[in-house]
């Protein structure tokens, strides 16, 4: 008897040990600081020049996200310009004024506010603007402008026209206003892959068809671009999710659906899967949307800031993320019971993002 | 044509402007048959179809409130409201969507008192009285969806993408949208009343009419079919984003003037209305099929409304006779 109790008594031990002993590393691991965290508390402010879609809300949780890994971070202030540059220049000088050590800014109207970053700037603020360049130098009129490379993106989506398409074809590029710096890099970094092979033809206006961005605008384009090329073998777009209510005009036709390089999302993921049984020649190739382009940008403002170690780069590379062919680096993914308007390629997770979105 | 046999007020079959766009339409699609043969494709009609059926409906509205002597610029807005009402209030269940529609309208005839009785009682400036009606909208429409757009609902799409003898459902609620607007404009008594305030308030309110009912209600009528083509636009657009409206303000606006209603009010072109609006879809896939550069696309499209406008406000018979070697008399010189 007693010894059993011993017995119980050893095992109740050595189980509770374990327990303390799990619990210790799980807490030493949600505890282990980032290296771009360094000891001084600070607050952080946050400004958007628009924040009204679905990319933006999941892009300024992501920057949230990442705050909330450093400690040092004492508070985050945010602010949206809701696509008025007057508002943006007035949130970033209130955010000044409020006295945050470090701001972190989305300049949508991009050389117009300049004029505010400088001021921070001269004010001691360490200011971080990223994604859209607004002019200026860095050291000069901000700190450090925190890039990403548009045209990898087409290079990328160059390279898997090249081994789907091996033997050449015609490609279709859409993407959104006309004369968008985003469309026009990557417009370049296609060509750069694509020219020496003179094997592909591009198709439509030049350097894009001009969508907008906008669906219905799109769809009305697409159609158009359908009845006059009977054959397109490819599109490019750089905003995936807004050709899921065009693709069905090949349908429509009476034609297959081609093989698509583009950006990721949701809704389009769960396109393919319920369409690529139909349509053999429907393969998909993305690219991450890129809403961790803000953590990035967090990075080097905390670093800076609470004097931390600096990330390695300040340019936000341009991942690969499905692939229909290979599954490399991921293969086609759909959340059938999420909203479509999540991006899978973002760190945050898509139930997370699913909350976000609808709220 | 002798006094005798004019029609009494403006029952006549065929206006100015319904006989102008309609030759017009039917030349731009000999124009297209001849030179972007591609705009003519199946696919390409089959899509064009839908969009110019909602316009057509939006179109009706603005032509309502035009007859008013008005003009609706709180469109965009009402329609964008309407548009994530039934896209976001559902979201994907279609056994919400009867309510969702229930509750576009309720906000359509909200919107539309707004602005009636701003414009009817207040008797604001139609411009500013619909500007500051859109601005709320357009806050309402932010504040339910913070811009994020909806996948349409499974049911909806369905109506959008039907097709009943080889034609998309939406040309068929058009057509009977336009036919019932007309003939209830046209044929009833209360029809009537609402096309003489339009014309002359003055006159409508010595003969006893009761003029404000008819200015303000111009609004609620229009945005109830704002609303009917924002649902079709839902139908057709897989997920529309929360500022479809914005495509609609202008060509609302330009089917109107094409269709020749006055923009000082009176008599009103419904059906020119809506052919108005089968035009400009047209022409938008026209210039597409063209290949041309989108900047050009703009200008074609700018140019079809300047002509409109031009044709029926220029009185050309006095350019005529002004110009030289026409004149009657010459000025002698001093």
């Amino acid at each position: 008897m007693r010894d059993r109790r011993k017995g119980a008594l050893l095992v109740f031990a050595v189980v509770s040990g374990a327990v303390l002993l799990a619990a210790a590393t799980s807490s030493a691991r949600t505890a282990a600081v980032p290296s771009w965290c360094g000891a001084k508390k600070i607050t952080l402010g946050l400004t958007d020049g628009f924040g009204g879609n679905s990319w933006r809300l999941v892009t300024t949780a992501s920057a949230r996200d990442e705050a909330k890994k450093c400690p040092s971070v004492t508070s985050l202030t945010y602010a949206d310009g809701q696509g008025n540059t007057q508002k943006a220049i007035s949130d970033i000088q209130g955010m000044v004024a409020k006295g945050v050590n470090a701001l972190v800014v989305f300049p949508d109207a991009g050389k117009a506010i300049l004029p505010a970053l400088r001021s921070a700037y001269k004010q001691g603020v360490v200011t971080v603007p990223y994604r859209v360049t607004p002019g200026g130098k860095a050291g000069v009129d901000y700190n450090v402008f925190i890039d990403t490379n548009f045209s990898k993106a087409g290079e990328a989506w160059g390279k898997w026209i090249l081994r789907v398409l091996p033997k050449g074809g015609n490609v279709l590029m859409l993407s959104g206003p006309k004369g968008n710096s985003q469309g026009v890099d990557e417009n370049k970094g296609l060509h750069k892959i694509l020219d020496p092979s003179h094997k592909y033809t591009f198709i439509g206006e030049k350097p894009f068809e001009v969508t907008n961005w906008d669906p219905a605008l799109t769809q009305k384009v697409l159609s158009a671009d359908i009845a006059k090329y009977p054959k397109i073998d490819v599109i490019v777009s750089d905003f995936g999710p807004s050709l899921v209510g065009a693709l069905p005009e090949f349908t429509k036709s009476g034609r297959k659906i081609p093989a698509l390089a583009t950006s990721d999302g949701n809704v389009l993921g769960c396109f393919w899967k319920t369409h690529h049984a139909a349509n053999p020649t429907f393969k998909l190739f993305t690219v991450s949307t890129q809403n961790d382009h803000a953590r990035l940008a967090i990075d080097w403002a905390v670093a800076l800031a609470t004097g931390g170690k600096k990330p390695p780069t300040t340019h936000f590379p341009a991942p690969s993320f499905e692939d229909s062919t290979t599954g490399k680096p991921h293969p086609v993914e759909c959340y059938p019971n999420l909203p479509g308007d999540i991006y899978l390629s973002a760190e945050l997770s898509p139930k997370v993002q699913a909350k976000l979105v609808k709220k | 044509m002798p006094k005798d046999t004019v029609p009494r007020g403006s029952n006549r079959l065929f206006s100015r402007g319904l006989t102008t766009v309609a030759v017009a339409t039917v030349g731009l699609f000999l124009a297209s048959f001849l030179f972007a043969n591609s705009s003519l494709n199946r696919g390409v009609v089959l899509t064009m179809l839908p969009f110019a059926s909602a316009l057509a409906i939006a179109g009706l509205g603005q032509t309502l409130v035009v007859m008013q002597g008005g003009i609706d610029l709180s469109v965009a807005g009402g329609f964008s409201l309407y548009v994530v009402i039934v896209t976001k209030y559902p979201a994907g269940d279609n056994s919400r969507l009867f309510a969702a529609l229930a509750i576009a309208v309720a906000a359509a005839i909200a919107a539309g008192m707004v602005n009636g009785f701003l414009v009817g009682r207040m008797r604001l400036n139609p411009i500013v009285a619909t500007l500051g009606t859109n601005a709320l909208l357009y806050g309402a429409v932010l504040w339910y969806t913070a811009g994020i757009p909806t996948t349409t609902t499974a049911r909806l799409a369905h109506l959008g993408s039907k097709l009943w003898l080889g034609i998309p459902a939406p040309a068929y609620i058009a057509v009977a949208t336009t036919l019932l607007v007309t003939a209830v404009v046209k044929l009833t008594p209360p029809g009537r009343r609402f096309e003489g305030v339009g014309a002359n308030e003055t006159a409508a309110l010595t003969s006893g009419i009761y003029t404000r009912r008819y200015r303000g209600g111009a609004y609620v009528w229009a945005q109830l079919l704002y609303c009917l083509a924002a649902i079709l636009h839902a139908s057709i657009v897989n997920q529309p984003t929360a500022y479809e409206g914005d495509n609609y303000l202008l060509p609302s606006v330009a089917a109107v003037v094409l269709g020749g209603t006055s923009l000082l009010g009176g008599r009103g072109n419904l059906v020119a209305t809506a052919i108005a609006a089968l035009f400009l879809s047209q022409l938008d896939q026209f210039v597409l099929a063209l290949g041309v550069t989108y900047a050009t696309r703009t200008l074609v499209q700018a140019a079809a409304l300047a002509a409109g406008v031009a044709l029926y406000t220029i009185d050309w018979g006095a350019i005529g006779r002004r110009l030289p070697g026409r004149r009657p008399i010459s000025v002698a010189p001093t």
